[in-house]
């Protein structure tokens, strides 16, 4: 959408009658105006080798695997994965990533004869399993130790959950087809019908 | 933009935000033709907001903050709100370029915007009157100098910018927080309803009611209601939450008699010893360090506290050696700014088959509730706080550190968890003398201009005050039913970080000990105004916002009178 449809579309909106009576509600094209960049998730990234792309994106399945919707490969996870640890980690946090990496690279096969992504969902999830159970003490893990950017000597395991569960959250597949997103209610309402399998609403940051 | 330097105005408004829109919007309708000048960069209502509306997945880094971009370039701005991020970072100030100074050991975080509408675009939006305790607490306890204004002087001003500015909220009578002229109040979370119902039953001594914030929930004209989308801070293309850019520009343009100067960094006013007043506004464009200068038959410093403060100061002369209009020498003193902070967070387990639709772009609110008939005897502190709260369904937001892997860690982390109500505690700050800004006597920034420097604490009676809104904040959450109540840890929050700096040019019967009389007319320059937060004589518990329109609305009112009868 060009600076001309936004202006267009505003001018509707400022225009008498209210949004509601006209049914008007800004389609998504209409809504990401200045922020039309592509995806952050598609952005370019070259940083791990083919083989960590495939263990990365294995592990990420393991946290938010596919079910009835999305799961974390098919939100782009990997990828944001990918680009967050080239260019958003700062060098103490990369060097923490390369090396809980490098170990999944170099001791798997040799413990299970088979890479990472090659081996079955269950020895996938042993093998996850025990590494959060080593850091099972991490203050990562403490209730509520959320409101911060990120806790820099976090262990691999707390950061590659860390980046798992956010970029599939704030994907576009993980907001839309796993939670639900409406970014223009038009009214509130504190107080509508909940179901035990309803799923939260996606928030703006 | 204008190109003559000898263009003649007859009002020259320094400052775009709050207080210089509502100037700009007063004295065009009256007939004046006012030059508003803004130190930030140009921005066009609505197509300028870039962040407005973009989905998480378009945001850089899906919403996590650059680090370091924000430490290096942002260090103050990125600390001083939750809001800075980067849909929103486009409104505010590189720290780098524009640097100031504190004393040794006391930290003063100085939230500034850098566009046009000033903070009017990124502020909280909460709208309270001053009540007739506020105006008579100084003269009640000593502290400070007696308001010139009482409560029935301002309150037809805040009818009056009320209504065009649009408040919602709910009538509740209460002595303490007078009621505001209302749209229809945004409606409550069941559990909000919940708490309310225990809390009239187990704390029948607070009242919780609804926030009042400057978002419309009934169409004005060119604005619409909100829509609920929830981030304001973006800035809103509907008009739905006020802001200069939203409403009060728009009605100064529409008269024809406002010319707007972006990029125009005010180094200071000229006195003229022969005529008493000030002729003249010097001023340094910012892209390209040109210098200019405006002449008017009166000016409105609206440039918020500190920035119009140090404007003051700057502009001493032979007549006034320690600033412009500071006879009293207490320009620059008696600065306040509220503390803020979380006073407790409870977890609730009720109404956790009700949801919701829509952002809600405000918490509630429960008034003062300390001190109200006089000084209460098992207090250690005088004055009060109010809480402002907030109300969140727990999501994956808040649990993203769960242990657990596969198909049930995703069920859980993509459903609603238990309710939180938090209640974050505003609260007074008296004026004294040493908490104060100054000019420093080395430094400059940029422009030349000299760096504001700043030297401010906080008092025992803040520190009780924050403990007690703590104690409180516990007693209340059990009384409202929390399972789980976590207290505040009574830290303070920093200088500045309430970003309800004010005080420095206060207002006062006495031109000895006051920088302006009650029509926030300088005492010593007859010409000169200030409007914004600078003029406060005390700080209230509440968001002072609306204050500083009321109180611009009247001196814009008293000024235009002044030069019918041929006296400015």
């Amino acid at each position: 959408m060009n600076r001309r449809e936004f202006l267009q579309c505003a001018a509707i909106l400022m225009s008498g009658a209210t949004a509601s009576q006209l049914g008007f509600t800004l389609n998504e094209e209409q809504t990401v105006y200045l922020a039309s960049a592509p995806n952050y998730n598609t952005n370019p990234v070259d940083y791990f080798s083919d083989g960590q792309r495939k263990i990365v994106a294995a592990m990420s399945e393991v946290i938010i695997p596919r079910t009835d919707t999305p799961g974390a490969i098919d939100a782009g996870v990997p990828a944001y994965i990918e680009l967050m640890v080239a260019n958003w980690f700062n060098d103490g946090e990369r060097v923490i990533f390369n090396a809980g990496l490098a170990d999944i690279e170099s001791r798997i096969p040799v413990q299970y004869g088979k890479p990472f992504n090659q081996l079955s969902a269950q020895q996938q999830l042993e093998i996850m399993e025990a590494l959060e159970e080593a850091e099972s003490d991490s203050p990562w893990y403490e209730f509520g130790n959320v409101l911060r950017e990120f806790i820099s000597d976090a262990p691999f395991i707390c950061q590659f959950k860390e980046l798992t569960v956010w970029g599939f959250f704030t994907s576009q597949e993980g907001a839309t087809q796993v939670l639900r997103y409406d970014p223009m209610p038009m009214y509130f309402d504190g107080d509508t019908a909940l179901t035990p399998q309803d799923s939260s609403w996606s928030t703006f940051l | 933009m204008i190109d003559s330097k000898e263009l003649d105005f007859d009002a020259i408004v320094v400052g775009s935000g709050i207080s210089g829109g509502w100037a700009a919007k007063e004295l065009t309708e009256k007939g004046l033709k006012v030059l508003v000048l803004e130190r930030g960069k140009p921005m066009e209502a609505g197509s300028g907001y870039l962040g407005e509306h973009a989905p998480n997945w378009k945001l850089p880094f899906q919403g996590k903050k650059p680090r370091e971009l924000y430490e290096t370039q942002y260090p103050v701005q990125s600390k001083v709100t939750h809001s800075f991020n980067e849909a929103t970072r486009q409104f505010w100030n590189n720290d780098m370029e524009n640097p100031y100074a504190m004393d040794e050991g006391k930290p003063f975080l100085w939230a500034r915007s850098d566009v046009v509408g000033g903070r009017s675009l990124i502020w909280g939006r909460q709208t309270y009157r001053l009540s007739e305790q506020d105006f008579e607490a100084n003269a009640t306890d000593g502290h400070g100098i007696p308001w010139p204004v009482g409560y029935k002087d301002i309150a037809p001003w805040y009818s009056y910018v009320e209504k065009f500015a649009g408040i919602n909220g709910k009538k509740e009578g209460l002595p303490q927080l007078p009621d505001s002229e209302f749209q229809k109040p945004m409606p409550w979370f069941a559990i909000e309803e919940t708490i309310h119902e225990r809390l009239k039953k187990k704390a029948p001594d607070v009242t919780l009611t609804n926030g009042r914030v400057a978002i419309l929930t009934e169409d004005l004209p060119g604005r619409k209601a909100c829509h609920y989308c929830g981030p304001c801070a973006r800035g809103c293309s509907t008009g739905s939450y006020f802001s200069s850019q939203s409403s009060t520009l728009p009605a100064a343009q529409a008269t024809g008699n406002l010319t707007l100067r972006a990029n125009s960094v005010v180094d200071r006013l000229e006195y003229d010893s022969e005529s008493g007043k000030v002729s003249r506004v010097h001023v340094i464009d910012a892209e390209t360090k040109e210098r200019l200068s405006f002449t008017a038959k009166i000016f409105f410093l609206c440039a918020s506290t500190v920035g119009s403060t140090q404007i003051l100061l700057n502009s001493a002369s032979e007549d006034f050696p320690d600033g412009l209009a500071n006879s009293s020498g207490v320009l620059g003193r008696f600065m306040m700014d509220h503390t803020l902070g979380l006073s407790g967070v409870g977890l609730f387990l009720d109404n956790m088959d009700s949801y919701y639709h829509g952002n809600r772009p405000t918490g509630l609110y429960i008034p003062r509730f300390r001190n109200l008939e006089g000084q209460d005897d098992d207090l250690d502190f005088v004055r009060g706080y109010g809480y402002q709260t907030v109300t969140l369904r727990t999501d994956w937001q808040t649990n993203y550190n769960s242990k657990g892997f596969g198909a049930s860690f995703k069920d859980s982390l993509r459903k609603p968890g238990p309710w939180i109500f938090a209640l974050a505690g505003f609260t007074e700050c008296l004026p004294r003398e040493s908490n104060r800004m100054y000019l420093s006597k080395d430094k400059v920034d940029r422009y030349g201009i000299p760096q504001v420097v700043f030297d401010f604490e906080w008092s025992e009676n803040e520190i009780n005050l924050r403990k007690d809104a703590t104690k409180q904040a516990d007693r209340l959450l059990k009384a409202a039913g929390a399972v789980l109540a976590i207290g505040g840890d009574d830290k303070m929050s920093t200088p500045g970080e309430g970003i309800h700096e004010m005080g420095t040019a206060r207002m006062g019967a006495d031109p000895g000990e006051s920088v302006l009389n009650a029509y926030n007319q300088t005492h010593d320059v007859p010409n000169l105004f200030v409007t914004d937060g600078s003029f406060m004589t005390s700080a209230s518990c509440v968001n002072p916002s609306l204050t500083y329109m009321a109180f611009t609305a009247r001196a814009c009112d008293y000024a235009v009178k002044q030069i019918a009868e041929g006296r400015l």
